[in-house]
């Protein structure tokens, strides 16, 4: 068999645990909001929205990180190559972004079709952006994934091939990076016009449109350090 | 006999320590090699680059006739069981069983699930809550079950008592006479293994000390001891290792070429000779320049050539 | 295995001293190499060396597909070396020690005549 393959069932013999954090945390944190607007009054102009989605996002991003520091050594160990190991890792991941978005975008169905859950709770729609397209709309829930789950993968091999000093140079970087720009932008005073231009954005520019753009480079950066780095 | 493994002057160095210091060897098909030395010898490092693990500094490694660098179908055919060797913590000994299983192309399940039986391994506790000896004992599973062509152990032992290290010990030689495939042991209990290897390779601060057959070692250091001029007399043909002398009497151990006869001979010269287990040898020769052995006062002790 | 001589030259000598006492017979059939190296917790290459050597000088002999057996004739053979082995191994240091402690070799042979009267 595919050695790619081999990787990706490899990261899934213990199935029960890599789908019951993400789902578990996610369905807790449901329950908890059902319960408590459901004892909250139930009056029509009162529509709850919560940020609970966001926690299967931490909980998947946590994982890719893992998957670096934990996985990795231990497929090298058993004679899988780098290249092999991150394909299959990719695949692996990738393979559960689809499917939880399918999940994801299957609850938020129902939850229209219920008036929220019989409490008007807004748990998994998306408030703030509206996707009609259904192709688009599936995509807004993938795409985060695959973003949060390639900048724990390229954080994580940051760490891995060059230790605390490469991750404090990283870090460094980022913020003299985005203090630069932040000072460039208060001289300038370019802040009404990037107001301007996020609140142009389409919602799904910013949920699927961005988020492939900046993944893309990221899955290639990762694959040149993996290939030198060492469990 | 084909070469398994073939190294070339192979150097590694980081942060100015030189792990390897151009070492080169080869590693006949189908044998159990020793690989032995102490602690910060440059075992692990060595292994770490034949398994495509870590990067050399500079040389040639070929393992089947191939770089292993991301080789697959070299790593394929390879297992390197490490003594340091960490696991995903989501695992419990069963799904650890099962990722082997799912990698190496020669897998043996029912020989795995006896191992696990005669280690006593608790298959569904999380690696995490395994003890030091039973992580050890994991590995052992691994790297036996596994029956690839070419098995690392690398100190596999950490942490297990007598009893478990005999039955690794007889499950690796049981098997290994079913299904023979190239091993490497490294190991620095030597006195335990000196009985399984065949072939012996020593390394010593990144230099290889050994490349040699463990039948021709045998024999081949000896401690002699009596009155001076006699033991002079017997060495004359051997390299000096060690000596220590009280009063007119010198003990005196010596590597050369020392057959049945030298037995008689020392006997004839009044002399008491004991032949050094494969353990004292690699001790005498890896400690040769290292003078600072403690003596009592009335006795001198030093090692002379390495 | 415990003394230092060359594994495979001990267990040449293990089989020779069961040809000796009788346990293995003439024309009976020598424990394998696996079962050997199995046994006395020995490399099998080293075993084989072992019985090879026996079969080199003639005290072993192969029957394909079966198994190694012992020669006839290879316990009169191997007594013959032994008893030229024994004035060497054990009566040459006997009397290198006797004369060290100033014992005649009349006295020598009453001491071995008391001790082999005593048994």
């Amino acid at each position: 068999m595919n050695r790619t393959l081999i990787v990706a069932r490899l990261q899934f013999v213990a199935w029960c645990s890599v789908v019951g954090w993400p789902w578990g945390i996610l369905m807790l944190s449901f329950l908890i909001n059902v319960a408590l607007f459901s004892t909250i009054g139930d009056s029509e102009d009162f529509e709850p929205r919560t940020g609970g989605l966001v926690s299967i996002y931490i909980v998947m991003f946590i994982a890719s990180i893992n998957a670096i520091t934990q996985d990795f050594p231990f497929a090298l160990g058993l004679g899988v190559s780098r290249r092999s190991f991150y394909l299959g890792n990719v695949l692996n991941y990738a393979g559960q972004a689809i499917s939880y978005a399918a999940v994801l975008y299957l609850l938020a169905v129902i939850e229209e079709a219920t008036d929220g859950w019989g409490v008007n709770l807004l748990f998994f729609g998306l408030p703030f952006l509206v996707v009609d397209n259904p192709v688009l709309r599936f995509l807004s829930f993938a795409l985060p994934f695959l973003l949060l789950g390639f900048v724990g993968i390229a954080i994580a091999l940051v760490f891995k091939r060059w230790g605390v000093n490469g991750m404090l140079t990283l870090s460094t970087t980022a913020l003299a990076g985005l203090g630069g720009l932040v000072v460039l932008a208060n001289w300038r005073g370019w802040w009404s016009v990037i107001g301007g231009w996020l609140a142009d954005q389409p919602g799904w520019a910013l949920l699927v449109g961005w988020p492939a753009l900046l993944t893309l480079p990221l899955a290639g950066i990762s694959y040149l350090i993996i290939r030198r780095a060492t469990p | 006999m084909s070469a398994v493994i073939a190294v070339t002057d192979l150097t590694k160095r980081y942060r100015g320590v030189t792990a390897l210091d151009g070492i080169s060897f080869s590693l006949a098909e189908n044998r159990i090699h020793g690989l032995l030395g102490r602690n910060g010898a440059g075992k692990t490092t060595l292994m770490q680059i034949l398994t495509g693990q870590h990067f050399a500094t500079s040389g040639q490694v070929s393992v089947f006739g191939q770089h292993p660098y991301e080789n697959e179908q070299v790593l394929a055919r390879m297992s390197f069981i490490k003594e340091s060797q960490t696991y995903p913590t989501n695992l419990r000994v069963t799904h650890v069983l099962r990722a082997a299983r799912l990698v190496y192309p020669s897998w043996n399940e029912e020989f795995a699930q006896r191992l696990v039986e005669v280690f006593q391994l608790p298959r569904g506790r999380n690696v995490r809550k395994l003890s030091r000896g039973m992580l050890s004992a994991l590995g052992i599973v691994v790297g036996l079950a596994s029956r690839a062509p070419l098995t690392f152990f690398d100190e596999p032992y950490l942490g297990l008592d007598a009893v478990a290290r005999q039955h690794f010990y007889d499950h690796l030689l049981a098997d290994y006479t079913e299904h023979p495939r190239t091993i490497v042991l490294s190991t620095h209990l030597i006195d335990e293994v000196s009985d399984l290897i065949e072939h012996v390779l020593l390394l010593d601060r990144g230099r290889l000390l050994l490349d040699v057959e463990a039948e021709a070692l045998r024999g081949q250091v000896v401690t002699v001891s009596g009155p001076v001029a006699a033991v002079q007399e017997f060495a004359r043909t051997g390299t000096e290792l060690h000596r220590a002398s009280l009063g007119g009497t010198t003990r005196l151990t010596v590597r050369g070429d020392f057959g049945p006869a030298a037995q008689d001979r020392a006997r004839a010269l009044g002399l008491v000779l004991e032949a050094s287990s494969l353990q004292d040898i690699v001790v005498r020769l890896s400690t040769a320049t290292d003078s600072s052995t403690p003596t009592p006062a009335g006795v001198t002790s030093e090692e002379t050539i390495r | 295995m415990e003394d230092s001589r060359p594994i495979f030259l001990q267990i040449a000598e293990l089989l020779e001293n069961s040809i000796l006492d009788g346990t293995l017979a003439e024309e009976g059939q020598v424990p394998s190499t696996n079962e050997l190296a199995a046994f006395h917790r020995i490399n099998p290459a080293t075993a084989a060396k072992g019985v090879n050597k026996l079969v080199d000088d003639g005290t072993l002999y192969k029957k394909r597909g079966i198994g190694m057996f012992v020669s006839s004739g290879a316990r009169a053979k191997l007594r013959g070396r032994r008893r030229d082995e024994f004035a060497r191994q054990y009566v040459q240091p006997l009397l290198t020690e006797a004369r060290k402690l100033g014992i005649e070799p009349a006295e020598l042979k009453n001491m071995i005549d008391a001790k082999g009267e005593s048994r």
